[in-house]
Formats: C-alpha cells, structure tokens, sequence
C-alpha cells in the first residue's frame, strides 16, 4: 500500500467543501494498536495510516455520531462524511444502505483492497507488545514487523485474523474513490468454526455456549463495535416493556446473546468486530456466521453486496424452505 | 506487620488449607482471566498479571439481590447472609481500589450490603514483581508492593513467598497456617524491598498529576474532549472493568405476582446512564461522557475525598477497542492547561 | 422419560386462523393435551423471536407457534415473513443447545380443528421426548 497516495487522495477529499471529516486510521498509543482517526483538514492526513493492523471496522462511526437537535435559525451540517473501508467494511456500508441507516449522498467511501489483516492476539503472543507503537507492512504474502534494528518477516498463516482467513471479498464492493489495485481474492478457508459445533450433541453444545454466555460482563461492545447494531432505541436496553433483564446472569445473559445474533442475521457482514472487542473473549462470529451461513445456503443471499437489495428479513419469497413446518 | 516465610513446596498445603474457607482467586478462561472459587486439590497459578474483572466484583457484585417482595406480601425478604471469603492473589492496584472505593460506600451513608461483605472478606496480595505494559500504579499514589486495602501481602522469592500480614484480619489467618510457616530468615525483607525496586523501575509509563484536579475544570469546553471521544464506541469495558468504577443502577425484577429489587453495574458511558424520562440527555454525545469519566476519577472524588480514583491498573488503557489511552488523555490534559 | 412429565408448551396462535381453528377444535369436542397455553397474536408474523426466547427463560418446554397457510393470511404476506425469521431463530436454538424438538411450527386453519389435535400431540410427544427444560430458567431470581 502507498500510503503517499493514500494521503494525496485523503488530502484532496477532506478539502473538499462539501466534506465535514474523513475517519481512517492512525497509529495508535503503544504496542499493535491503532486508533480510528478523524481527519477534519488536509494538514492532518499526515498521521493517517493503512496498515495490517487497521483492522477495525470504520463504518461504525457513520451511524454512532450523536445528531444534536439544531439550535434554532441554525442550519444542519449536511456536509458529507469520508470514510476508508476495506472489504469487509465496505459490505457494512452497503447493508447501511440498503436499510436506509444513511444515505449514500451522505457519504464518501474510500475503498482500499485489502491484501488480509493481522490478528492483534496471535501477533502478541508471538511477539509481545511493548510501549512503543509498532509499525506492520505487508510483505508479499507476508506480513512485516517493522523494527528498531531489523525488520521481521512474520508468516500469514501464523497471524492471519479469523475473519480474513474466511474472506471471500477482500476488494471494497462500493467506494466512490478506490486507493491501490484490486487484490487477487485468495482461497477462502472454510473451517469457520460452525460445522465443529454442530458436529457437538445438543447438550454439549449447550454446555459449551453455557461456559462461553457466563463468562459475559454485559459491557455492550459486541453491539456498540457492531456497524450494523446502530437502532436509536434498542430493544435490549429497553426498561419497558423490558426484554431482556439488566441482570448478569446465564439466563440473562444467553437471552441477550441469542437477540443480538438474530438481529443480525441476514444483515451480519462478518467484519467480525464483535468478537474482536469482546474483553471476555466469547466466539461471537460463530453465531454470526452460522446464520450467515443458513441464509447464504437456504435462501442463496449473501448480505452486505448489493446496496440495492431488498433487506432479508424484511422480504419474502413465496416459495421460501418449510421443511421445519408441521 | 510481620514477616514470615511460605516455602513453595508448601504451596499447595496452604491453598489446599484456605481453600476450605472459601478461596476465590485468578483463574484463566480462554481470554478472560478472573476470580473463581478454588475448590480442595484444585492447582493455584498466580503467574498471570491482571484480572480482567477486578476482584472488585466480589465485593460489589454485578448483580445484587437488595430484597425480594410479593404481592399482597406484607414482608420483605432480604437476601441470605453472605459468607467469609478469601481472595488470594490480588495485585496491590486492585487491593488499593478496594480501599478507595469503600470511601463512597461510607460516604453520606454506610451501605450495610457492601460493608458487611467487606468485613467478610480477607484480601491476601501478591507483590508484582513483573509489572504489565500499561502499569502505571506509581503516578496515582500505589506501587507494585503496596499494601494498602490488604490484609496480607506475599512476594515471590523465588523458592518461597515472604507473607507480611498487615492487619489483624490477615494476622488471625496466618496464626492458623501457622505450621506451614517460619521465621523470615535475615535479608528476607531486604530481598522484597529489593524486588519492589526493581519492580518500579520496570514500569513504562508514567504521568505526573499534579495540577491535573485543579486544571480538568477550566479545561470544560476545551477542544481535546472532543478529540480523545472521537473514536469512542460507548461500551461499557473501561467502566466495568475498572476496579475503582463504582456506579450503579437499581432495577426491579418482576415475574408473576413476586419479583426482587436489585442492584446492578451501570456505566456513565452508556447513553441510558444520565438519560432523562422525558428523553433530554444532560450528556448527550460521547464528549460528555468521557469528560466525565476522566473528570470524575481526577477531579469530583479528589474534591470529595482527597484521593485520586485511579489506582494506575492499566485495564481501560490495555482493553479499550478502540485504543482510547488514559495516559494519552492526561498528557493531553496537562498540555492543554 | 417419566410418564409423570407434564410439559408446559406455550403456544402462539394467529387470530385468523389457527386459534379459530383450535377453537372449532374446542367446539367439535376433539380431545387433544392439555399441555398448551394459548397466547392469541394476530398474526404469526407478530411473533417477535424474543417471545420465543422470553418463554423458554420462564419455564417453557416447548414452544408451538402456528398461523394461516401460505396464502392465506389475512394481512396477505405476514405468515411469509414469520417463515423467514423463526427458521432463523428455530437454527440458533439449535446451534446453541435448544433441542429442536422443543421449537415447532405449523399452519392450521380455521377448518383444520383435527389438524390442531394432530399438532398438539406432536408438539407435546416432541416436548416430552426432549425432557423438562429447566436449563435456561431465570434462576439467580429466585421466587
């Protein structure tokens, strides 16, 4: 990736006067972070980054931005917002669309083709973070860890993030600007993790989601990570009628897990942002892709490609499968 | 305080002996690492760093029965007694929360529900002599062997662990394992203060506060909140998984014709925390919310009671999604005063 | 399993048709368990899958939903969308533990007073060969 011409074009979009701010990343505080980074003017694409470890998913910001009421004889700000996605991110934006949770004359997308993302967890334990913040490029295949005296050469498979070891669309399926060649979309792994579970008995399986929801704290990052969890008024924080109980507890917490998945499905992406913020490390994308993976397979739809499309659970077809109904 | 010595080979007898009065301590999960009951024979690793759930929830369950009532009842129930319980292998950071905290829970009123379980509870530490990337205990008034909030400290050795009990609580404990221990031999003091030494010198990061109480109210409408909020996704892990986070909520739970008033976690970073029934939000963007979140540890509880509401842990640094770094915002804050 | 287990099924019912239909049921005195509780929603595409979820955490064995045939419903298309969605949820029960038996579904209309006995008994064989599910209860409550 050029970052140069990353910049050039980031510069020529933020000075656009029709363009409020464009988020990207930028190097973050210390070890193999990197932060979401609000570009306002031209002066400040310096800092920003695309690099293996942008792995977050931006289109978030589009729907999190709190829309103050309009002080009175003031207009709205109706500038557009920029945003850099990758692949997966770009299905984000595209699912945005097509539930109409922004407008696509509200937004500049910025496609980056993304050659794969670094796992931060599997990096660190390999090679520990320190206080400095470490620079990654990819390298071929491979990744590169920039370092003080030598760089290291650290192999795909060994850091490669779940999610992009899956993905089947690595290039941005909608950008007004794209920003480098398209990559070569490489062999999709297909042990997601979902045909192990079902390959589980009933009550196993229930024992291993049991361990998994207890260990939840209830912190709400799947669904505030989540670029398509954004409803104003959210059923699971709702005090009343109340859905599902405040209460940290299995019961509690497996009915909150259960919403979340089925809200997403036929929506999810698979950005896989949930599971990345989880602190406690519950295998959130395993819900996710099971129901991505009964709607790709029984329905033929794939979510997130076409911004034209009719959202899923809000369409039918007439001769949708009822095998399941007596 | 006394110092005795605890050989490693009597390890397991020790925890094997506490583990009949309730053990609690660091067990790993997959990613999560946090407090569990340590049953006879189970093996106790204290190798690992932080929890990521602070032990504060112990003390402060994420949920908590207030009491149960009925319908037509004329009675309410309160919960059942607590019991004694012992927390082995909580890091100095965590201990001194325990102590900050307790400050509000004695504040205009003695809550009778924390109290009690803080009076049950006995606090055995560990010394860190292998501080973690995001430590920063020494800038906010801790250090990697303070003892403060603890009953008992142990540090690591090598072949053994050095026990000081520090108050009558951990002094009563120790008499009973008194057969599995002896006499700190000569220098086995020195070595610890050593070890502690050591252990400042390996802390990375560090942030001078002073002035900081004092400068965050005439920072109110600078632009650096909007900045450091910028990338905020409004979760609840810096709040929950600080140990000196201590905010609450109380709901009631109702099913059929009985149901129970509880308390439960809240977060200021949550939109709902401040949101008012007739739908204004006094903190109506992720601006004011996280301006409260740093102004409140560093400037109402220093207001309030003389002490900074942090104790340098490094969690809201080191779990943040989104790398939203408090040592970033507090430098920011001392170069914007 | 124990012939003593008697298992609570609730079940959701489509105005127009199914609950007409177990009412014809009622009427032409066809005998069939006792074991559902009836909630009448107006249609099944009203069934919110956290109703589903909602039941089972407060003791549900089972949970019967049933509306008007394909094409018949009385708000043209809600039976279609009810379709779409508790074939979803029916999915993620199961992958997470749920014993599909305990999750059915069914279209029986306001003529099909024999087709209810016939789903009923299916719903609570089902329910009784999966056992009493106690698993998912709010338990930390307490009453």
């Amino acid at each position: 990736m050029d970052l140069n011409q990353l910049r050039k074009v980031a510069a020529e979009v933020v000075s656009r006067d029709d363009v409020k701010y464009l988020i990207g990343w930028r190097r973050g505080t210390f070890g193999y972070r990197v932060a979401p980074y609000f570009v306002e003017d031209a002066a400040g694409v310096d800092e920003l980054i695309f690099s293996p470890l942008c792995i977050s998913n931006l289109a978030t910001y589009l729907t999190l931005v709190e829309k103050l009421p309009v002080p009175r004889g003031q207009e709205p700000d109706k500038r557009k917002v920029a945003l850099l996605v990758k692949g997966c991110d770009s299905r984000a934006v595209a699912q945005l669309l097509v539930e109409k949770g922004v407008k696509r004359e509200e937004i500049v997308v910025v496609g980056l083709p993304c050659p794969g993302m670094i796992d931060r967890d599997l990096l660190a334990e390999k090679y520990p973070e320190t206080d400095k913040a470490a620079e990654l490029r990819w390298n071929g295949e491979d990744f590169l860890l920039v370092g003080e005296g030598e760089d290291i050469v650290i192999p795909r498979a060994e850091v490669l993030a779940e999610k992009c070891r899956l993905c089947r669309h690595p290039n941005p399926v909608l950008s007004d600007i794209t920003v480098g060649e398209p990559v070569k979309p490489w062999a999709a792994a297909d042990d997601s993790g979902v045909a192990e579970i079902e390959a589980k008995g009933a009550a196993e399986r229930w024992d291993y989601w049991e361990e998994q929801f207890s260990k939840c704290v209830r912190c709400y990052s799947c669904k505030s990570a989540c670029p398509l969890c954004y409803c104003e008024d959210c059923i699971l924080d709702r005090l009343d009628p109340i859905w599902v109980n405040r209460a940290v507890n299995f019961s509690e917490n497996t009915a909150f897990h259960l919403a979340r998945a089925f809200h997403l499905a036929g929506r999810c992406v698979e950005c896989g942002e949930c599971e990345r913020v989880c602190p406690a490390g519950i295998p959130l994308g395993k819900l996710n892709r099971k129901l991505a993976q009964t709607v790709r397979e029984e329905y033929g739809f794939e979510p997130g490609l076409d911004p034209e499309a009719e959202p899923f659970q809000a369409s039918y077809k007439p001769d949708d499968p009822e095998e399941f109904i007596l | 305080m006394s110092a005795m010595l605890l050989h490693k080979e009597k390890w397991s007898e020790f925890t094997g002996k506490l583990s009949g009065k309730n053990l609690w301590a660091p067990v790993v999960q997959g990613e999560m690492k946090k407090f569990a009951p340590v049953a006879e024979g189970d093996p106790v690793n204290l190798e690992e760093g932080n929890t990521t759930v602070p032990p504060k929830a112990l003390l402060f369950p994420q949920t908590e029965t207030l009491y149960r009532f009925s319908a037509g009842g004329e009675e309410l129930e309160l919960p059942e007694a607590d019991e004694e319980i012992i927390l082995l292998g909580v890091r100095p950071c965590d201990a001194r929360a325990i102590a900050l905290v307790e400050n509000l829970f004695r504040w205009d009123f003695d809550d009778p529900y924390y109290l009690k379980r803080r009076e049950l509870t006995t606090l055995i530490g560990l010394a860190c002599n292998e501080p973690e990337l995001n430590c920063f205990c020494p800038s906010v008034g801790g250090s990697p062997a303070s003892t403060e909030g603890l009953d008992i400290l142990l540090t690591d050795l090598g072949e053994s662990y050095l026990l000081e009990t520090i108050t009558d609580k951990g002094k009563a404990l120790a008499e009973e394992c008194k057969d599995l221990l002896e006499e700190a031999p000569a220098g086995a003091v020195e070595q610890k203060e050593k070890l502690a030494q050591d252990a400042l010198g390996k802390i990375k990061w560090s942030v001078d506060p002073e002035g900081i109480p004092e400068a965050l109210p005439q920072l109110w409408e600078d632009p650096l909140w909007g900045r450091v909020s910028a990338p905020c996704l409004g979760c609840g892990i810096c709040t929950y998984l600080c140990p000196t986070c201590y905010c609450f909520d109380i709901q009631d739970e109702i099913e059929g014709s009985a149901g129970r008033r509880c308390r439960m976690w809240d977060s200021c970073m949550f939109a709902e925390y401040t949101k008012h029934t007739s739908g204004h939000n006094p903190r109506p963007t992720r601006r004011e919310r996280t301006r409260n979140r740093i102004n409140h540890k560093y400037s109402y509880f220093v207001d309030k009671f003389g002490v900074i509401a942090c104790v340098g842990c490094g969690r809201c640094s080191t779990l943040c999604p989104v790398n939203i770094d408090l040592i970033d915002i507090l430098r920011q804050v001392k170069a914007a005063q | 399993m124990s012939e003593q287990f008697k298992p609570n099924i609730v079940a959701f019912l489509c105005n127009w048709c199914t609950y007409a239909g177990a009412d014809l049921a009622g009427t032409s005195r066809i005998q069939y368990p006792a074991n559902v509780k009836i909630i009448r929603v107006m249609c099944s595409g009203r069934v919110n899958p956290l109703y589903v979820v909602n039941a089972l955490q407060q003791g549900a064995d089972g949970v019967l939903i049933s509306g008007c045939h394909p094409g018949d419903c009385h708000y043209m298309e809600g039976n279609f969308y009810a379709r779409r969605r508790l074939k979803l949820l029916k999915e993620l029960l199961e992958f997470t533990g749920v014993d599909p038996r305990r999750f059915n579904m069914s279209w029986v209309s306001a003529s099909e007073g024999h087709k209810w006995k016939e789903v009923v008994e299916k719903a609570v064989e089902d329910a009784i060969a999966a056992g009493p599910f106690d698993q998912f209860r709010r338990r930390q409550i307490g009453w």
